[in-house]
């Protein structure tokens, strides 16, 4: 077995850590279809909305560039039967969307809607 | 670097993880990912409100009044904001509990969530019966 396959084998029936990747994956299409979504308020509400975009863009991107880091913490956590969790992660992407919906908010009280 | 408060050597998990979730011992590490995928899945919840408040705000326009609009997305808003942010403390919050080996706590945004829910569609349920044909 190659070393990338041994890194990959963490022996769980639950099949934990996929599962957890692909909530993480799924996640990261969510804020990628807001980001779609927010681009809508563009011709209305003009360019502010960009912050929202980028906002939503750059924690998929985040996302996307750790993904592959957690699923080997993940995978040696259950090999070693402990593990630290991920406090960093849960605490950018919950203050990203805290953030997200202070924006939304703001454009929708404070932008006046062009026709 | 802080010392772990049972063994009194030092904490290797990083500073944000040794000062949020101080004491007790670290859990199954299966029942560490449940915790975080149910966090996911608060968070996707929080997503499709903010989704959903910015697809109120723009795509009806033809159909609600301005006020009307406004108030539905601002709700939609601030409850995707609430479930957002409580998501995380949920998530700490159970972390504690496991832990130490306590009972879950009850999940609190649930409720916020329903009564929003139903509050939203309350709203439109009314408009659409009170809409003239």
């Amino acid at each position: 077995m190659t070393a990338q396959h041994d890194s990959a084998w963490h022996g769980d029936a639950g099949l934990q850590p996929e599962r957890t990747d692909l909530a993480w994956s799924r996640t990261t299409m969510s804020m990628v279809i807001a980001a779609a979504v927010f681009l809508r308020w563009l011709p209305h509400h003009g360019w502010f909305v960009g912050t929202l975009v980028g906002g939503a863009i750059v924690t998929a991107v985040a996302i996307n560039l750790t993904q592959k880091r957690r699923f080997h913490r993940a995978v040696r956590g259950i090999r070693h039967e402990t593990m630290a969790p991920h406090v960093g992660s849960t605490a950018a992407v919950a203050a990203s969307v805290v953030v997200l919906a202070l924006l939304g908010i703001y454009t929708v009280l404070f932008l006046p809607l062009q026709p | 670097m802080p010392e772990d408060p049972n063994t009194g050597e030092p904490d290797t998990r990083g500073w944000l993880a040794s000062r949020i979730l101080r004491g007790g011992t670290e859990p199954d590490p299966r029942f560490t990912l449940a915790n975080e995928r149910t966090f996911l899945a608060w968070i996707r919840t929080s997503l499709a409100l903010l989704a959903g408040g910015v697809a109120v705000e723009a795509f009806m326009a033809d159909l609600l009044g301005q006020e009307l609009r406004k108030t539905i997305a601002v709700l939609l808003l601030v409850l995707a904001l609430v479930i957002g942010g409580g998501s995380f403390f949920r998530w700490v919050n159970v972390e504690r509990a496991m832990r130490s080996k306590a009972p879950l706590p009850l999940p609190l945004i649930a409720p916020v969530l329903a009564i929003g829910g139903a509050l939203v569609a309350a709203i439109m349920v009314v408009f659409v019966i009170a809409r003239p044909a």
